[in-house]
């Protein structure tokens, strides 16, 4: 659904997205992480032809959006952070004129959606009326209105409430599940991305530094944290004995390829070492994130 | 689909209440002009220019008489300074609010956009002129007679009377070039507004272009430029009123003011085109 090969784009002097290669098949949830400024809304103003690359190649739905931007945006729908609207007219003017800039709508389909949505009875409401939440099924409404098969969402959980980001996720899933959409979902909410994406790629100032499936990222294994009353004499032993690469933070170790934490507790026992726990701590999507974004990091010259 | 669009955009504009500020000023300003001409020496000032060439004064100072005298500072200064703030408004100012971004998620090309909203720019010049017209003779007619039409403008050498009849088809076909104005002043704003810059920046550019035009126009260093001054176009709807009108210069004119507001539309269309729209 989405394809993006080898794009650069350049403010000035500064390189926001550089060399950035992402596939998002058709059907899948895709999360793009990043901090702010990281290049994700970059990389979506590219997708949806707001934001003219310096170089490379983006295609949506099959078309290049620099060159046949209207086709490649037929069947995609958008919802962005803080979605702004005409709050001086109704939610259902707003939907009327937002969706004939895609295609005719009648209001019939305009009814559907806004009853989908959850906001029927209130349509007719001046939009500055809406709370927060409103406002974002409101977006949710405008983007579904042309039928979309791609939904593209830069950071829609920002400034709502923990009961706002819970209906945003469960609806997030309802449209995966219902309509079939393809996802794709830029956040730095790293939960959010953890628990509804299959998949997901992590920006680092403007490249792409790493892309694989979430099961792939936690199953993976982390870390592994020791108890015991002496730390650095374990650690030592381990080391010697080549059980262990590295260690973290004073209380977790690095376990060598193909070594297991059952290992770990026979050579501390073979060394006179008391154990009182060991346990493989499960990676989340956080330690993942934080890891990767690390690595990527030039090294600090001080 | 055009048509549901320009509709839309002029829903978004006539919602506004901003929209609404030039037609209430000219209510405002109209009743104070209208009680100083009714109350000071400025009706006695035009009996006297009227009756010192050969007229009866008072089968001249007249509704339609009074609706051009309000209308001369009016169309020289507010209407300008609400077209603009319009024009200003158009693209910036959903720039700013961050719905041109939700536009722009759709696929609609930029030039069609630009065209649907300076089609509805238009029309909102053509409903604040025939509104500004409409309110000036309304209001003059609350306290003048309908009688014959005095048009004085020494400026541009017009010293003209007309019957009734005659005098309001004049003033009706003069909103004409008003609006032509109007349209020449909000192309310039709307231009400027598809620049990344603020609405206000916008609208205070085009006014800054429009008073340096007034200002050159009146130095007399530059009395062989005139042509170059859109403010010297601007004065076409006055000429209308000349005995006989002269219609080479008029058309000249016209045709300049509707290529400056081309050109504002094209330039403002390549900016527009090539500019990364951002959060």
């Amino acid at each position: 659904m989405i394809q993006l090969s080898r794009v650069n784009k350049r403010f000035g002097q500064r390189l926001a997205v550089e060399e950035l290669t992402l596939t998002v098949p058709r059907g899948e949830i895709f999360g793009l992480l990043g901090h702010n400024g990281a290049g994700k809304s970059t990389a979506i103003g590219m997708m949806l032809g707001q934001v003219w690359p310096t170089g490379g190649e983006v295609k949506v739905c099959g078309h290049d959006v620099t060159m046949q931007r209207a086709r490649a945006l037929q069947k995609v729908g958008a919802i962005f952070e803080a979605p702004a609207f005409y709050d001086y007219l109704s939610g259902q003017r707003n939907l009327e004129i937002l969706s004939h800039y895609s295609a005719p709508t009648t209001r019939a389909r305009i009814r559907e959606v806004v009853d989908w949505v959850g906001l029927t009875g209130r349509e007719q409401s001046k939009v500055k009326t809406y709370s927060h939440g409103m406002r974002a099924r409101l977006a949710l409404a405008q983007a579904l209105l042309p039928q979309p098969e791609l939904l593209i969402l830069d950071e829609p959980g920002n400034g709502l409430d923990p009961e706002g980001i819970a209906e945003m996720r469960r609806t997030i899933g309802r449209l995966h599940r219902e309509l079939g959409l393809t996802i794709l979902l830029s956040s730095h909410q790293l939960s959010e991305v953890e628990q509804l994406c299959t998949r997901i790629a992590v920006l680092n100032q403007g490249r792409k530094v790493f892309e694989g499936q979430v099961a792939e990222v936690k199953a993976a294994r982390g870390r592994v944290t020791l108890r015991t009353p002496d730390f650095a004499a374990a650690t030592a032993c381990l080391r010697e004995r080549g059980i262990i690469t590295g260690v973290v933070d004073g209380k977790f170790i690095e376990l060598s390829e193909g070594r297991t934490t059952a290992e770990v507790a026979k050579a501390l026992v073979e060394a006179g070492l008391s154990v009182e726990g060991i346990w493989q701590q499960e990676q989340t999507l956080e330690d993942f994130y934080l890891n990767v974004v690390k690595a990527a990091a030039p090294p600090n010259p001080h | 689909m055009f048509f549901a669009q320009l509709q839309n955009e002029l829903w978004k504009l006539f919602g506004k209440k901003r929209t609404y500020i030039g037609f209430g000023a000219f209510v405002l300003v109209q009743s104070v002009m209208l009680l100083m001409f009714k109350y000071t020496r400025w009706q006695i000032h035009f009996e006297r220019l009227l009756s010192g060439n050969g007229y009866l004064a008072s089968d001249y100072i007249s509704a339609l008489t009074v609706a051009v005298v309000m209308l001369s500072p009016q169309v020289l200064l507010l209407l300008p300074l609400y077209v603009a703030l319009v024009g200003g408004d158009q693209v910036a100012k959903e720039a700013e609010d961050g719905t041109l971004r939700m536009i722009l998620s759709r696929p609609i090309s930029r030039l069609r956009l630009l065209l649907v909203k300076w089609f509805a720019g238009i029309i909102f010049c053509a409903a604040l002129v025939l509104s500004l017209g409409a309110i000036a003779l309304g209001f003059a007619r609350l306290l003048f007679p309908w009688k014959g039409m005095f048009v004085f403008a020494p400026l541009l050498s017009t010293f003209s009377i007309f019957p009734a009849g005659d005098g309001l088809a004049l003033f009706v076909f003069s909103h004409l070039f008003i609006i032509m104005n109007a349209i020449t002043l909000l192309s310039v704003a709307f231009m400027l507004s598809c620049f990344n810059m603020k609405p206000a920046a916008a609208t205070i550019l085009a006014l800054s272009y429009l008073f340096v035009n007034m200002v050159m126009q009146h130095i007399p260093f530059f009395e062989q430029y005139q042509n170059w001054f859109i403010t010297h176009h601007f004065e076409c709807w006055l000429l209308v009123f000349q005995n006989p009108a002269p219609w080479p210069q008029i058309l000249q004119s016209e045709i300049i003011l509707l290529a400056i507001s081309t050109t504002a539309f094209v330039i403002g269309a390549m900016v527009f085109q090539v500019r990364d729209i951002k959060s």
